[in-house]
C-alpha cells in the first residue's frame, strides 16, 4: 500500500513536471539563424578587430531539403514565399543603403521573394514581427528587384544567407537546394 | 597504392581537425575557449544550421502569430532574440556555466532585449529600445543586467555599459530542461513573467508596459 502510496505521489509530481516542461516553446524544426555584414561582426567586436561599422543583420529561420524537391514544388513558382520558414525574415540596416537605385532608410524590413526558374523578384516591406507571407500586402512594400537565379555546384541542404563584399558595396546571397541569388546593395 | 592510402590518411587527419574547429565555431560553454575562434574569410561557403540554435521570443507571445490571425493590431512590446545551447548530460549551473562569472544567458552571440515601448523590470523605469541581456548566476540568486554593447558575442561582457541590473532567487525544478528555454508567462495583456529555465534552475523577471 505504502508502495503504491509512494509511488502514485511520484507518478503525480512527474506528470506535473512533464505538462510543466511541455509548455515551454519546443526547439524549431527550422531553426532561426543570422547573419551580419561585416561577416562575424560580434566576434570582430569583441576582438576589436572589427575595421568597418554594422552594416546590415538578416533574421532568417533555416528550413532543410530532407530529399524533397524545392524550387517549383515545395515553394512554388510565382508566389511570394517567406524566405525561409515561421517568421517572415527580417533584414536591418544599420545605415542608410541603396537597393536597385533607391533609397532605403536604415530601419527594420521584411524580406520576401517571388521566386521564378530564372528570376527571382525581391520584395522589401515595412510590415515587420509578422509570420510567413501568409498576410502579405503589396502595399506595404518598399521596393521590388529582380535578380537572376544562378546555379550552385553543390546541393545546399540548409537555406542560407549571406553577405559578401562587391564592387559597389555590398551583396545578401541566398542559396538552397541548387539555386542562388545576389541582392545588391549599394551603401 | 601507398601513396594514396597515404594521401586519404592525410585528409582524413586534415578534415577531422577542420571538423572539430567548425564545432568549436558553434559553442555554446561559457569558457573563453570560442575567444579565440578564427574569423573566416567571407564565407565562401553555406554554413550548416548551429549546434546551439537561435530562437526568439515575443510579447504578446506568438506575436507573429497572432498578428497573422488578424488577433492584434497593436504593436509588439517586446522580442527576445538568444541561442539556445543544450544540457547533453551535463551538469549546467556551478558546471559548465559557473557562478560569480558573467554568462551570455544563451550561446553565441549575446542575447538581445528590445523594448517596444517603456517598460517595467522588477520596478524599474526602462527606455525603450534594444539592450543586451546577460546574468551573473550564483546558487541562490541571478543578477541579470541590461547592457548597451550591441551586437557582440557573448563570452566578453564591457562591464562599462552595465546599464541597469535586477536580482531575482533561483527555483528548482523537478525536471531537468534540455534546452535552455526563454518564454513569456502572461499576467495581463500588458504584463509578463520573463522566464529562464534550464536544466533545474528556474528564474523569472516580472515586466510589464
Amino acid at each position: 500500500m505504502r508502495k503504491t502510496s509512494i509511488l502514485i505521489c511520484l507518478l503525480i509530481s512527474f506528470t506535473f513536471s512533464f505538462s510543466q516542461s511541455s509548455k515551454l516553446p519546443e526547439m524549431d524544426k527550422s531553426p532561426m539563424d543570422v547573419s551580419y555584414y561585416p561577416n562575424n561582426y560580434p566576434i570582430l567586436k569583441i576582438q576589436n578587430k572589427a575595421t568597418e561599422p554594422l552594416v546590415a543583420r538578416i533574421l532568417y529561420s533555416r528550413p532543410q531539403k530532407q530529399g524533397r524537391k524545392i524550387f517549383g514544388e515545395l515553394v512554388e513558382y510565382g508566389k511570394v514565399w517567406r524566405l525561409g520558414a515561421n517568421e517572415a525574415t527580417e533584414i536591418e540596416f544599420y545605415k542608410d543603403v541603396k537597393i536597385g537605385g533607391k533609397k532605403v532608410l536604415k530601419g527594420r524590413y521584411t524580406l520576401y521573394a517571388i521566386v521564378n526558374e530564372n528570376i527571382w523578384t525581391m520584395i522589401l516591406n515595412n510590415d515587420t514581427d509578422t509570420w510567413g507571407a501568409f498576410k502579405y500586402d503589396s502595399k506595404k512594400d518598399v521596393l521590388r528587384i529582380d535578380v537572376s537565379v544562378q546555379k550552385t555546384d553543390e546541393v545546399v541542404e540548409s537555406m542560407s544567407m549571406l553577405f559578401d563584399k562587391s564592387a559597389t558595396g555590398i551583396s545578401l546571397i541566398i542559396a538552397w537546394e541548387q539555386m542562388k541569388v545576389s541582392l545588391p546593395i549599394t551603401l | 597504392m601507398k601513396k594514396t592510402l597515404l594521401a586519404a590518411l592525410v585528409s582524413i587527419v586534415f578534415f577531422s581537425c577542420t571538423e572539430r574547429e567548425k564545432k568549436s565555431a558553434g559553442n555554446d560553454t561559457p569558457t573563453k575557449s570560442d575567444a579565440t575562434v578564427k574569423v573566416l574569410p567571407p564565407a565562401s561557403n553555406y554554413t550548416n544550421p548551429d549546434r546551439s540554435p537561435m530562437d526568439m521570443v515575443y510579447f504578446p507571445t506568438d506575436y507573429p502569430l497572432l498578428k497573422m490571425a488578424g488577433k492584434t493590431n497593436a504593436p509588439p512590446l517586446m522580442r527576445i532574440i538568444y541561442s539556445r545551447p543544450q544540457k547533453q548530460g551535463r551538469q549546467i549551473f556551478g558546471g559548465l556555466v559557473k557562478y560569480d562569472v558573467p554568462w551570455r544567458l544563451g550561446a553565441n552571440e549575446a542575447t538581445e532585449i528590445e523594448f517596444f515601448s517603456t517598460a517595467t523590470v522588477a520596478g524599474k523605469t526602462v527606455k525603450p529600445g534594444r539592450y543586451i541581456l546577460y546574468c551573473i548566476p550564483q546558487e541562490t540568486k541571478w543578477t541579470l543586467v541590461l547592457n548597451s554593447n550591441l551586437y557582440s558575442w557573448g563570452l566578453e561582457q564591457n562591464r562599462q555599459k552595465d546599464m541597469m541590473q535586477f536580482e531575482v532567487p533561483v527555483e528548482k525544478t523537478n525536471l531537468a530542461i534540455e534546452y535552455f528555454t526563454i518564454a513569456c508567462e502572461k499576467k495581463s495583456d500588458k504584463s509578463t513573467t520573463l522566464i529562464f529555465i534550464w536544466d533545474d534552475v528556474k528564474t523569472k523577471l516580472p515586466v510589464s508596459f
